[in-house]
């Protein structure tokens, strides 16, 4: 360590800057904060723990009904489709009809 | 550093005379770094009891009786500087003739240059301040120090220059009748 070694007016720091006593009550205070803060914390273990089942509950029920209605759209949105191939298969069939008894009658 | 893990730690599951017996051995210490960091007796055992009660939440880290207190002198550092800039925030100010105003008992005043030197000390920037606390309150080295206040070991040896170079040129003007060796 370079530090140089302490003069007289250091030395006086020193002694000026010795601790000072904490308050009497200081302890006191502390041992009752803390005996009331063991008596409560089973209770605060159980309610975390009745706050992260609820939790966990009510984000895999959302994540749940996210997927079901996921579901559902993508059944609405096939069933969309069906119902227009459906149209247009019709369509097609009955432009072909027309077709062929227009071609029968050219034939005739 | 290296901590020796103390058996009588693992024993009790509660940590209670553990609790105890730091509250005890520290207490004088953490009070005394809180007050000459924040110049208000009502603060400094608000950031002690806050210290301490963090310290019963960390307990079972604690390794040693040199870790926890390295822990709680670095722990009061920080919650005494977290302190000093709400207040700086509210626009309060600090370090008003702490003596006077939050009245310690009598047992408990300091002697008079006791007092003067630590209105001086609260007037200097408040880096400077920590690292005259923890060197001439604590005994401890620069590097110490350094490794209390997580800062390079060259910018506490800066500040530790600077804030006796200030210290000694006030004591210089107003302690006359005191300081004999400046």
């Amino acid at each position: 360590m370079d530090i140089d070694p302490m003069d007289e007016f250091e030395r006086e720091l020193q002694q000026a800057f010795s601790r000072r006593p904490a308050p009497p009550s200081l302890k006191r205070r502390l041992m009752e904060k803390r005996r009331v803060k063991v008596a409560v914390r089973p209770w605060v273990t159980w309610q975390r723990l009745a706050a992260s089942l609820a939790l966990t509950a009510v984000l895999a029920g959302g994540a749940e009904w996210r997927i079901a209605d996921e579901r559902r759209k993508e059944e609405a949105a096939r069933d969309q489709v069906l119902t227009a191939l459906r149209i247009t298969s019709h369509a097609l069939n009955e432009m072909n009809a027309r077709l062929a008894a227009r071609r029968h009658g050219t034939q005739d | 550093m290296a901590h020796q893990r103390q058996p009588e730690f693992e024993q009790l599951p509660d940590f209670e005379k553990e609790f105890e017996k730091l509250v005890d051995e520290h207490q004088s210490m953490v009070f005394s770094l809180a007050l000459r960091m924040t110049g208000d007796r009502g603060l400094a055992e608000e950031i002690a009891q806050d210290v301490f009660m963090e310290m019963d939440r960390n307990l079972g880290k604690l390794e040693s009786a040199d870790h926890a207190c390295f822990w709680l002198r670095r722990v009061t550092m920080s919650r005494s500087t977290d302190a000093l800039r709400r207040r700086r925030v509210r626009g309060m100010d600090l370090w008003v003739e702490m003596e006077d105003l939050h009245g310690a008992p009598v047992e408990e005043r300091a002697s008079p240059l006791s007092t003067r030197l630590e209105q001086m000390l609260a007037t200097l920037p408040e880096a400077q301040r920590a690292a005259l606390v923890l060197r001439y309150q604590e005994d401890l080295t620069p590097e110490e120090i350094a490794a209390t206040l997580a800062a390079p070991v060259a910018t506490v040896k800066s500040h530790l220059q600077r804030g006796l170079k200030l210290l000694r040129a006030k004591a210089a003007k107003h302690l006359k009748e005191f300081v004999r060796g400046h």
